[in-house]
């Protein structure tokens, strides 16, 4: 096997992960090819936004790319509140204690600009050690010999060796799934993310938030908002524009049969959203993505040959309550691995990689934030189902709601503010609907303002985005509707009754029967991942450039 | 302080102002303002290109003075390329020689001296291009001709006539069959044609015209036929510009394989007894690029020693000029080539072209001249209505053994459909859901009502699992699909049953004239775009449609349902 290209370091997939390895890795002046399906780095990626700098943390993304701040983002937040909401009660909590709890800054991202700009650095970083960065390549599956992991097989180029591979592609990655490190199985390990991204102009913004340009606002939304699904919102002032988002659970969607979409808009037409939103709305792009819980999910021991898993291909996403961390957790990995493979590259032994690079996830702190031991022993426990309906019922009943009335405002503001307890939080309705729904019934205060705004359907949304149709990606094994109906209504654009979609329930006579099945178009795929999960599925990205491209990101 | 502050203007403003300063000093400075402010990328590399071009200006560097010892081998490669003196590059050489005496830099300026000179020995005479048989070039293979009886046998053969191969399916002749038999006639006619000179025209513009062959009689184009029952297609054939036909038929060629189809081929091409073939092979050879067309063509050139330019989208007749010595038979020697088939092919997925010469060698011919072309490169002429020509079938015993790799199956690949250029297009949405072999039966007799219509479908219905019975499950396919990533039609009427009305489904049908829409829901997209829109069911607004075609009556019809 001694015919491929060869070179030293293979990364695969240009976010924060990939970015933050490649760079490490060329300042070591280690050769490295970079690999991103997308035509662009970011054309393919979503985040809610904010990207944090955590004190705490080895690395920042402005560590590894000066200038990240100016060039590449959006607005810091510099204010921050969590909203708990009951029909029109609505209770407001300023969290800015747990925002900046180990917070050096955060800003928040469009994730095209962000990854495009850094994309730009990662070139020029990695064309200097004779690499560099290629873009509309997808990377298909790992190259063995003799059962071993040596590097990486394309769609569009003939297989590459490499002394280490670093697969940073993200929460579908294929790579991770390929070594046998993670699956798709179970929804419970998995939140999904929806957004919207709302035209508004600088001046606007500075006024309905009361900011001025170089300042931004985090708001977060919990409670019944979402008819018993469980998860939030978001809304992130940008420059120009909103992010606007939602993150629920998947097992959650899955079950309740709640339509992506339709949660959205709950939280767009809800009449809190009035003051920010005004009368026209102009929706510039939906976007919708997979989020793994790093508290499930976080592969204690990320790597296989020479092969590593960083960012959200190792499931490296932490929900910390209301606040998400990828992205930085993200760039923290990618530059330990690339770290690791340096070290271990001057010791003689350059595949022994993965090994450095797992110690340095658990000497630096990241395992322990991805995975807090408190979780596992009172969250986990608090799943269980009789507990949790337990909880459920002491927080309705009278005694639950006259302790969120005793302990009053500042008490719960104190402890939403608390990360342990946020670190702690089982995730059952408990703390994402019932509490949050109490907390607004009895502290809330109504708020009744018109809501004029009318998001548009999702035949609209799909036709806004941008696509390059390439062949079919998306497999279906089981067409049934039993083993698939649930992606007709979990996939972001897809629904009930809506023939425009990714999934269609159909109802087939054959042979007199009639069967419940399900029919799949992947034209209007936004390449979520959720019904990998979801549904029977064999499920693979598209081939460099081709399917969606996202605008914003 | 530079004139212009870069970090004022927009990168669009700043690149016609910055063509102007000549100073590279200035443009450094103008580099450092913008680093220390916006720091656009984008700038910054419009100034550092500016900056080299304007550096490499100033270094340009005079060949006849430069010390070669400063440079490297690369420069001096790149340096050479621009002299076409060789007083200069010999001093240059004698300069070299003094100095570092670079073998690899010599040889640089030795080999710009030769291409400029042609090498001449001491007598100051024309080397030639020492010939070695391939026996001897290659002692180490077997016998690298071993059953290549014509290799190195045909020296200055006699080439004629131009013969193309016309593939057919399902016993008819396909397209690119007749776009080649249109193209070689064009070709040929110009050939046979005086050039511009001998008609006392002054015309540089006679390439391609020779009067016919060396010995001025005219060249033909020769149409070849294999199949099982080929015969019948001979008049065609020449109706689209053959001057003869050569065919072969037998029923165990109804299924192109290569092995036969080659042998017969080279029959009739190479050892053919006609009077009429009095030559050695074909001057020229055509081919479509089809699967079937490729196979025989690299078969075919191969048996007859040639090359072969495959895929080739354009071919025109010229004489061209070549000095590579391979060819000329003498290094530095320029000579032309008369009567050459210039093909061009697409590289790099059409983003640039190669033109392919097939030329002999002195010791070796070339011929034929072949290539296969890319179907739908050249128009399909009109029919000649009374063709004249010489139809001769070929007589070959076709050995058993040919036929040792059966086809014992076969799928016929639709050839697709087209839906532009009818009068009506009925176009079917998923509105057929809960019957939808029905549904498309109804869609089928409202197709038929008209006089010159066919069926399209939304891609809903396409990419649905429903199941369809097998005599409407032919209609079923992406090649009826109409809109952004189907097909674009222009119909005069466009009737849309049980279609929403998409984004993606209307660009490839909102330019038709009169749009009709039937939907159950009011609130379907496609109203906004519908000239009428009716609102119902479409299994019991069909048949009332097709009943009133079928009468005349669409126009009252319709003005009675519409909604709009
Ligand atoms: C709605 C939403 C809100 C979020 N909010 C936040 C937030 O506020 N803050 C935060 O920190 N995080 C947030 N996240 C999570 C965050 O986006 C991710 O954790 C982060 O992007 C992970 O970075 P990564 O580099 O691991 O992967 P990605 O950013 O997903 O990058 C993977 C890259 O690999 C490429 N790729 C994938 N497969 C292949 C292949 N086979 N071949 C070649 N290239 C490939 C992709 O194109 C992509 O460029 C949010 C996520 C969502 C969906
Ligand atoms: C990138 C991309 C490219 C695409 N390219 C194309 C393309 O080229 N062509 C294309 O067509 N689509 C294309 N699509 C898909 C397109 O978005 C729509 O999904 C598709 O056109 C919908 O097909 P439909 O109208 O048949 O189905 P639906 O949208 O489900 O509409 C069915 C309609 O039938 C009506 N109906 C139901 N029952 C009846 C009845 N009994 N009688 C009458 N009416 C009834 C309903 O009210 C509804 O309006 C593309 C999508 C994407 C994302
Ligand atoms: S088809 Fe699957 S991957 Fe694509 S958008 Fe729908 S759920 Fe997501």
């Amino acid at each position: 096997m001694t015919e491929h290209e060869q070179y030293e370091a293979v990364v695969v997939g240009c976010g924060p992960g990939g970015a933050a390895a490649a760079a490490t890795l060329a300042r070591s002046g280690i050769e490295t090819l970079v690999l991103e399906r997308g035509a662009e780095p970011g054309s393919k990626n979503v985040s809610g936004g904010l990207i944090y700098a955590e004190e705490s943390a080895p690395y920042t993304i402005d560590d590894l790319f000066p200038d990240f701040r100016e060039q590449a983002t959006e607005r810091p937040a510099t204010k921050n509140y969590i909203h708990n909401i009951s029909g029109e009660q609505v209770a407001t909590f300023d969290i800015s204690q747990l925002h900046h709890h180990d917070t050096e800054w955060a800003d928040a991202v469009l994730r095209r600009e962000m990854d495009s700009w850094v994309g730009e650095r990662v070139h020029e970083m990695t064309r200097e050690t004779g690499g560099g960065l290629l873009t509309d390549v997808r990377v298909t599956g790992l190259l063995r010999d003799q059962g071993e992991i040596v590097g990486v097989e394309m769609a569009e180029l003939d297989p590459i060796e490499a002394d280490i591979v670093v697969a940073a592609d993200g929460v579908n990655s294929e790579l991770a799934r390929d070594a046998g490190l993670m699956d798709w199985e179970e929804p419970e390990e998995w939140f999904q993310g929806v957004k919207a991204v709302v035209d508004m102009p600088p001046e606007v913004i500075n006024e309905r938030f009361d900011i001025d340009d170089d300042e931004g606002v985090a708001h977060l939304f919990s409670g019944d908002l979402f008819e018993g699904v469980r998860g939030g919102g978001f809304l992130y002032t940008n420059e120009a524009s909103l992010s606007i988002g939602t993150v629920f659970h998947l097992d959650s969607i899955a079950a309740e049969r709640a339509e992506p979409h339709e949660l959205l808009d709950s939280l767009l037409t809800h009449p809190l959203m009035t003051q920010w939103l005004g009368d026209e709305y102009e929706e510039r792009e939906y976007s919708a993505k997979l989020v793994p819980d790093s508290k499930k999910v976080a592969h204690e021991s990320p790597h296989r040959d020479r092969l590593v898993l960083v960012g959200d291909a190792a499931g490296q996403m932490q929900a910390q309550g209301p606040i998400i961390k990828g992205m930085n957790h993200a760039v923290t990995a990618g530059a330990l691995a690339a770290e690791a493979y340096t070290t271990a590259k001057s010791r003689g032994t350059p595949h022994d990689a993965g090994r450095r690079y797992e110690q340095k996830l658990n000497e630096e702190g990241v395992m322990d934030k991805l995975r807090p031991t408190s979780y596992d022993i009172v969250g986990k426990l608090g799943e269980t189902d009789s507990i949790a309906s337990l909880t459920d019922t002491i927080a309705e009943s009278a005694l639950g709601r006259f302790g969120v009335r005793t302990l009053g405002e500042g008490v719960l503001e104190r402890l939403f503010s608390s990360p342990r307890l946020m670190a702690m939080m089982p995730d059952t309705r408990t703390p994402y609907v019932t509490i949050p729904k109490i907390i607004a019934e009895e502290l809330g205060e109504p708020v009744t303002d018109e809501n004029t705004v009318e998001p548009p359907e999702l035949d609209d949304r799909i036709g806004d985005l941008t696509y390059d149709v390439g062949d079919p990606h998306i497999e279906l094994i089981d067409n049934s509707f039993k083993a698939s109906g649930t992606a007709v209504t979990a996939c972001p654009v897809s629904a009930k009754d809506f023939g425009g979609g990714c999934y269609r329930d159909e109802h087939v006579q054959t042979n007199g029967s009639e069967d419940h099945v399900v029919s799949l178009d992947t034209q209007p795929c936004v390449e979520c991942g959720t019904c990998a999960v979801v549904a029977d599925t064999h499920w693979e990205h598209p081939d460099g450039g081709k399917g969606v491209e996202y605008k914003d990101g | 302080m530079p004139e212009i502050d870069p970090t004022e203007y927009e990168i669009a403003a700043l690149g016609p102002k910055i063509t102007d300063i000549d100073d590279p000093e200035e443009i450094e400075a103008m580099l450092a303002l913008e680093r220390d402010g916006e720091d656009r990328v984008p700038v910054k590399t419009l100034l550092e290109d500016r900056l080299e071009k304007l550096t490499a200006e100033d270094e340009a560097v005079d060949p006849s003075e430069v010390d070669l010892s400063e440079l490297t081998v690369a420069d001096v490669a790149n340096l050479v390329r621009d002299v076409d003196d060789a007083d200069v590059l010999r001093d240059m050489l004698e300069r070299e020689k003094d100095g570092q005496d670079r073998k690899t830099a010599r040889s640089q300026i030795e080999s710009r001296i030769e291409s400029i000179e042609g090498s001449e020995d001491e007598d100051g005479e024309i080397e030639e291009v020492e010939h070695v048989p391939p026996e001897e070039k290659h002692p180490d293979l077997d016998h690298p001709t071993d059953e290549k009886q014509w290799v190195e046998g045909t020296v200055e053969g006699t080439y004629r006539d131009m013969w193309v191969y016309c593939e057919t399916q399902q016993g008819e002749l396909i397209d690119v069959s007749r776009e080649m038999l249109g193209k070689a006639r064009e070709l040929m006619d110009d050939y046979n044609a005086d050039p511009a000179g001998d008609r006392g025209v002054a015309d540089d513009d006679s390439s391609g015209h020779y009067g016919g062959d060396e010995e001025g009689n005219p060249e033909a184009v020769v149409a070849v036929l294999i199949g099982d029952s080929v015969g019948d297609l001979t008049e065609e054939v020449l109706a689209y510009g053959a001057d003869r036909v050569v065919y072969h038929e037998d029923d165990r060629l109804d299924r192109f394989r290569h092995k036969p189809y080659t042998e017969i081929f080279c029959g009739m091409c190479r050892d053919g007894d006609y009077d009429w073939r009095d030559y050695h092979e074909p001057r020229y050879t055509l081919f479509p690029a089809t699967n079937n067309g490729r196979d025989l063509s690299a078969l075919v050139q191969g048996e007859l020693d040639s090359g072969l330019a495959s895929d080739c989208s354009g071919l025109y007749i010229e004489s061209a000029m070549i000095s590579n010595p391979a060819k000329t038979g003498q290094a530095g020697d320029k000579r032309e080539f008369e009567r050459i088939l210039h093909m061009k092919r697409p590289d790099f997925s059409g983003f640039e072209y190669s033109t392919i010469l097939c030329i002999d060698k002195p010791n070796r011919d070339f011929h034929p001249q072949g290539g296969s072309v890319i179907p739908g490169s050249f128009e399909i002429p009109e029919a000649e209505p009374e063709p004249e020509g010489e139809v001769v079938e070929h007589e070959m015993d076709l050995e058993e053994s040919w036929f040792h790799v059966d086809v014992t199956d076969y799928d016929q690949l639709d050839e697709g459909v087209d839906l532009t250029g009818h009068d009506v297009i009925v176009a079917m949405g998923r509105g057929i859901g809960d019957s939808p072999t029905e549904g498309i039966e109804l869609g089928l007799d409202l197709v038929d009502a008209f006089e010159d219509a066919d069926l399209g479908l939304s891609r809903g219905v396409i990419t649905s699992s429903y199941s369809f019975d097998s005599h409407v499950e032919q209609y079923i396919g992406e090649d009826r699909q109409i809109g952004e990533s189907g097909q674009v039609v222009e119909p005069d009427i466009y009737i849309a049953a049980g279609i929403s009305g998409a984004i993606q489904h209307k660009v490839g049908m909102d330019e038709s004239d009169t749009i009709i829409s039937i939907n159950t829901n009011t609130d379907a997209d496609i109203r906004d775009f519908s000239d009428y829109f009716i609102q119902g069911d479409l299994f019991e607004v069909l048949p009332r449609l097709t009943e009133a075609v079928e009468s005349g009556e669409l126009p009252t019809a319709l003005q009675e349902v519409s909604d709009d």
